[in-house]
């Protein structure tokens, strides 16, 4: 169902092919980002500076999201480390510049209706994030040799 | 750029709604979604004048329950604003200061002494900020500072010394907190100004440990530093003891992770120990 609410909302809004696929692998859905979703948006952020924008405004909105919407943020940050290692070098700079809005989410708070604590995946990831984007040495390297990160960012099947 | 994209007409009326939600009367923690919030506002405006004037407008005043909710949000925004606003906040200090007079003596709900030690620890902060404006809210570690430190090792006596002294008021606060928690009541709220501290020690922590190492290593004077040994030992072993304390509380073991220390503290004068991990 939220599927389909979410293909009348791409209709409607008048998003863009980029936006619609950085929102499809952001959605609530408890499957994904998948490895080839996340691979398409990191080479679109070589395409255009248009498509850069909008990709980077997307995975904002969704870092930016309430607590109820928890995988929004979670996916936006699994998605952001992939473009951080595969995407263009203006990934790298945007979320060194907006470093912030990443090291915030460490104290992320979501308990949802069954007393389940679902922010503790956000924290543990925007952790992970937030160290990485703090040693550049790591991320140059990193970004050079994928087997070294691939395991950790790696297609995200089920929550 | 690589700026973010905000839309800033919207920013101003949302700041005062996350301001007003994470002080509001409920005897919770300051919601972490609002006080982030304002956080980010600090970063993507530069300026924490609008969170300032914010603060002055809402009733805090008026319900124990909010102005602590209120101290405990300046502290988290002090902590992790943009940096303009530990110098900003400089101005307010009176305001801060005129909290304390909202509640008399105990208070209806217990939170007059822990008010008044709230700001008692707030006005020592921002002191020290004054003096030391090269470190940012959360003291965390800036390798320049400890070599600007050994060059000149009286400042570096003195700025361990300093923060040696905020260390311990952070200490009798956080005795304060733990001893007014209400058995079988709910203590969300008081346990939740324990989160900053934990944090705010911790930083402090690790920054005077790598200080007095570099200030032991480059002067080789271990005799001139054995007062600021003495008294880091004795800080060492009553922050083993907090965080031991801290551990035990579900609640907060649940917001933030808490730092584990060796039972004993480090050998300062020797650098085949490793520094605590950050």
């Amino acid at each position: 169902m939220s599927k389909v609410i979410r293909t009348v909302k791409n209709v409607t809004k008048g998003y863009s092919t980029t936006q619609v696929k950085v929102r499809n692998a952001t959605s609530n859905d408890p499957w994904g980002p998948t490895g080839t979703e996340m691979s398409e948006i990191a080479r679109m952020t070589f395409d255009t500076s248009t498509d850069f924008f909008e990709i980077m405004d997307m995975l904002d909105k969704r870092l930016n999201d309430k607590g109820k919407n928890w995988r929004h943020v979670l996916k936006a940050l699994k998605v952001l480390d992939y473009c951080l290692h595969e995407g263009s070098e203006h990934v790298v700079v945007w979320a060194k510049d907006n470093i912030y809005i990443i090291k915030t989410l460490r104290e992320f708070q979501y308990i949802d209706e069954d007393g389940k604590d679902q922010g503790m995946n956000v924290r543990v990831s925007a952790k992970e994030l937030t160290s990485l984007l703090l040693d550049d040495e790591r991320l140059r390297n990193e970004r050079k040799d994928r087997k070294s990160w691939k395991s950790r960012v790696s297609g995200i099947e089920d929550y | 750029g690589s700026t973010r994209n905000v839309d800033m007409s919207r920013s101003e009326s949302d700041l005062t709604i996350n301001i007003k939600k994470a002080t509001n009367i409920e005897e919770t923690a300051p919601k972490r979604k609002h006080v982030r919030s304002c956080i980010v506002y600090t970063w993507d405006h530069k300026s924490s004048q609008s969170f300032w004037a914010g603060m002055k407008v809402q009733p805090i005043m008026a319900d124990e329950v909010q102005t602590f909710k209120a101290l405990i949000t300046v502290h988290k925004v002090l902590q992790e604003g943009h940096p303009i606003t530990i110098r900003e906040a400089q101005n307010h200090v009176g305001w801060i200061e005129s909290l304390g007079r909202s509640v008399i003596g105990e208070g209806m709900r217990g939170y007059g002494p822990l008010i008044r030690e709230y700001i008692h620890f707030l006005r020592a902060k921002m002191q020290f900020h004054r003096h030391h404006p090269e470190f940012n809210g959360l003291f965390e570690y800036e390798e320049y500072i400890s070599l600007k430190t050994i060059n000149d090792p009286n400042e570096g006596y003195e700025t361990i010394s300093d923060l040696m002294t905020l260390q311990d008021q952070i200490d009798s606060f956080q005795k304060l907190v733990f001893s007014h928690l209400r058995h079988g009541l709910n203590n969300e709220c008081r346990i939740s100004a324990l989160v900053p501290l934990v944090q705010e020690s911790y930083g402090i922590y690790k920054f005077i440990t790598s200080m007095l190492r570099a200030m032991h290593t480059t002067t080789g004077d271990d005799e001139a530093l054995a007062p600021l040994r003495d008294r880091y030992e004795g800080q060492h072993h009553r922050l083993v003891r907090f965080y031991y304390e801290c551990s035990n509380l579900r609640y907060l073991t649940s917001l933030i992770t808490i730092p584990k220390l060796p039972q004993d503290p480090p050998n300062l004068m020797s650098e085949e120990d490793a520094p605590p991990a950050l």
